[in-house]
Order: structure tokens, then C-alpha cells, then sequence
């Protein structure tokens, strides 16, 4: 039986397709807005990538589509807390779409991000977690891109 | 079995105050909500309602509950004939609080009927309107672009 809970977030940035797709994917940007993770990957079908905190690998899975700069989707395998790395693997998928096209009256580039993170097993442990945690990236993702600067987060992880 | 509702969270690179200002203060909410101006004095029990650019009246509700700068709700009725499906009440939740330091909006809007048509518009709706609010107070100025049919 299938889990139909499913974490679906969808935010609207003041940027480019590709200009998000390269803040998705290059660990310089994501180590800024995704609690100091640097995301490492060749972002090629069947390539594994990694969520890479200074002494530890939280998170890994593999690439299952990467269309830049359209489409990303790769599972998702929590490593990090030793409950939910029990877990079988989930799936997120980045779908971008320029507004642009949709209207065609804009004053300036925005896109609309959409994550879904879906396939979680039964009695999820992973899923709470990961729909706390996503808003905050994704909030901290559009700050980024817009004003040049992450939110200014006070967070203590430990290392 | 849940009922329908629509949750979002956002974090935003501002104050409890300021972001209470804007969601009750016209001459913000014109900015950011599709051109709309929400009015109400803000007390609960006051009605409040939601003005386009050209004046007509898209909806009306009533404050339920109103403790600055923390926590807003009101009952959400869409007005009849408007473009959107025109169903009972339904209450929209603001939550206004501080995680690691910055300024976490949670928004609730439920009461919806089973088979609501009117929640996959506010889904819509809520979207765009809650990225264009976090843009505007973090850098002064809205996202760029038109709401339809404003």
C-alpha cells in the first residue's frame, strides 16, 4: 500500500530559468540557502548526488531527469538520523516554468517553482521532516536569487 | 479522513510588525494582492472585505480573531457573480511567529466543502500572492508580474 501524503510547494521568484536551475544545482549556491549543504552531483541520468555538510553526507539519492532548465527529479535516501535512514527512498521533482510565457506581460523574468516530494513509505519519519524543512530552503532560495543575500537564519546544527 | 484545507509556510526577511502592517494595511495589500485593497478596522467581529482596482467588491468577511502582531483570522465569503466559484464561508489563519531568527508566516485557510472548486483557486490565489508579499518586503518592491482579470 502506498503513502499518498505528498509534500507539494510551489513559490514564485523574481529570476530566470536558468539562473534558478543553476541555484538548484551548483553546491556554491545551495551551501547559502540550504543550511550550508553543498549539493554535489554530475546531474546526468542515473548519476548519484550527495547533500554534503562539512563532516557529514545528510542526504543522497540518484538522477532520474535533469532537462535544464525545466526539469529535475531525482530519490531522495535521508542518511543523517538513524531512524529515518531506515526509510526506503522517496522522490523530488523541480518543475520551472517562466511566467513570462504564460503572460507575456511582465516588467521583469519570474519563474514559478514547483517541488513535489512524493513516495514515502507507510508511517513516513522522513515525511514531517522533510515538509518542516522544505519551506525554509525554498523561502531561503528566493531571498537568495532576488535581493543577492540568503535570509539571515540563526540556525545550530550540529557537525 | 482530512478535510480539505490549503497550508503554506514562508519565511520572510522582515519584522512580526511590519508583516502585520502589510496584510492589514490597504495601501500595502494593493501591491501585492492582485491589485486588491483588504479593508477592515481590524477588530473582531468588524467586517472586512477585499476591494479590486476597479472597485467592485470581490469578498467579505467577518475578523474572528485579531492579536497584533501574531495572529489573524477571518471568515472568507466570496461575493456572488465574481470569477470565483461562489461557495460558503470558508476562514483563512494567519500565524505570524520567529524560527532561527526570521519572521515565519503560516497561513490556514479551511472550511472548505468536499468537493470545493473555490480551493484550487485560492491555492492558486495564495501562491502568488504570498511570493509577491515576501518580495516586497524584502526588497521593496513586488515580483513583476499581473494578476489576471485585474
Amino acid at each position: 500500500m502506498n503513502n499518498p501524503q505528498k509534500f507539494v510547494y510551489v513559490t514564485i521568484i523574481a529570476t530566470t530559468p536558468e539562473k534558478l536551475w543553476e541555484a538548484l544545482t551548483n553546491p556554491e549556491f545551495t551551501a547559502q540557502y540550504f543550511f550550508g549543504t553543498r549539493v554535489e552531483s554530475d546531474w546526468k541520468v542515473g548519476s548519484k548526488f550527495i547533500f554534503r555538510r562539512p563532516n557529514v553526507i545528510t542526504d543522497e539519492g540518484t538522477v532520474l531527469r535533469a532537462e535544464p532548465p525545466r526539469l529535475l527529479s531525482y530519490t531522495f535516501q535521508h542518511l543523517w538520523d538513524e531512524e529515518m535512514r531506515k526509510e526506503a527512498p522517496s522522490r523530488v521533482t523541480f518543475e520551472i516554468k517562466s511566467l513570462e510565457e504564460k503572460s507575456g506581460k511582465l516588467s521583469g523574468p519570474a519563474v514559478r517553482l514547483t517541488v513535489t516530494h512524493e513516495d514515502f513509505p507507510p508511517e513516513s519519519k522522513v515525511f514531517p521532516a522533510i515538509s518542516n524543512g522544505w519551506p525554509s530552503i525554498l523561502s531561503g532560495l528566493k531571498t537568495l536569487l532576488e535581493t543577492g543575500k540568503p535570509l539571515p537564519l540563526h540556525l545550530h546544527l550540529e557537525e | 479522513m482530512e478535510k480539505p484545507k490549503f497550508v503554506y509556510v514562508t519565511h520572510i526577511n522582515t519584522t512580526p510588525e511590519k508583516l502585520w502592517e502589510a496584510l492589514t494595511n490597504p495601501e500595502f495589500t494593493q501591491q501585492y494582492w492582485g491589485g486588491r485593497r483588504v479593508q477592515s478596522d481590524w477588530t473582531v467581529g468588524a467586517s472586512i472585505k477585499h476591494t479590486k482596482a476597479d472597485g467592485a467588491v470581490e469578498l467579505r468577511g467577518e475578523v474572528l480573531e485579531a492579536d497584533r502582531p501574531r495572529r489573524l483570522s477571518y471568515t472568507f465569503l466570496t461575493a456572488a457573480g465574481d470569477k470565483v466559484p461562489d461557495e460558503a464561508a470558508t476562514r483563512v489563519t494567519f500565524e505570524i511567529s520567529v524560527a532561527f531568527g526570521v519572521t515565519k508566516l503560516t497561513i490556514v485557510h479551511d472550511g472548505f466543502a468536499p468537493e470545493s472548486k473555490l480551493l484550487g483557486e485560492i491555492t492558486n490565489g495564495w501562491q502568488a500572492i504570498l511570493s509577491s508579499l515576501k518580495t516586497l518586503l524584502e526588497t521593496g518592491a513586488p515580483l513583476p508580474f499581473t494578476f489576471p482579470k485585474c
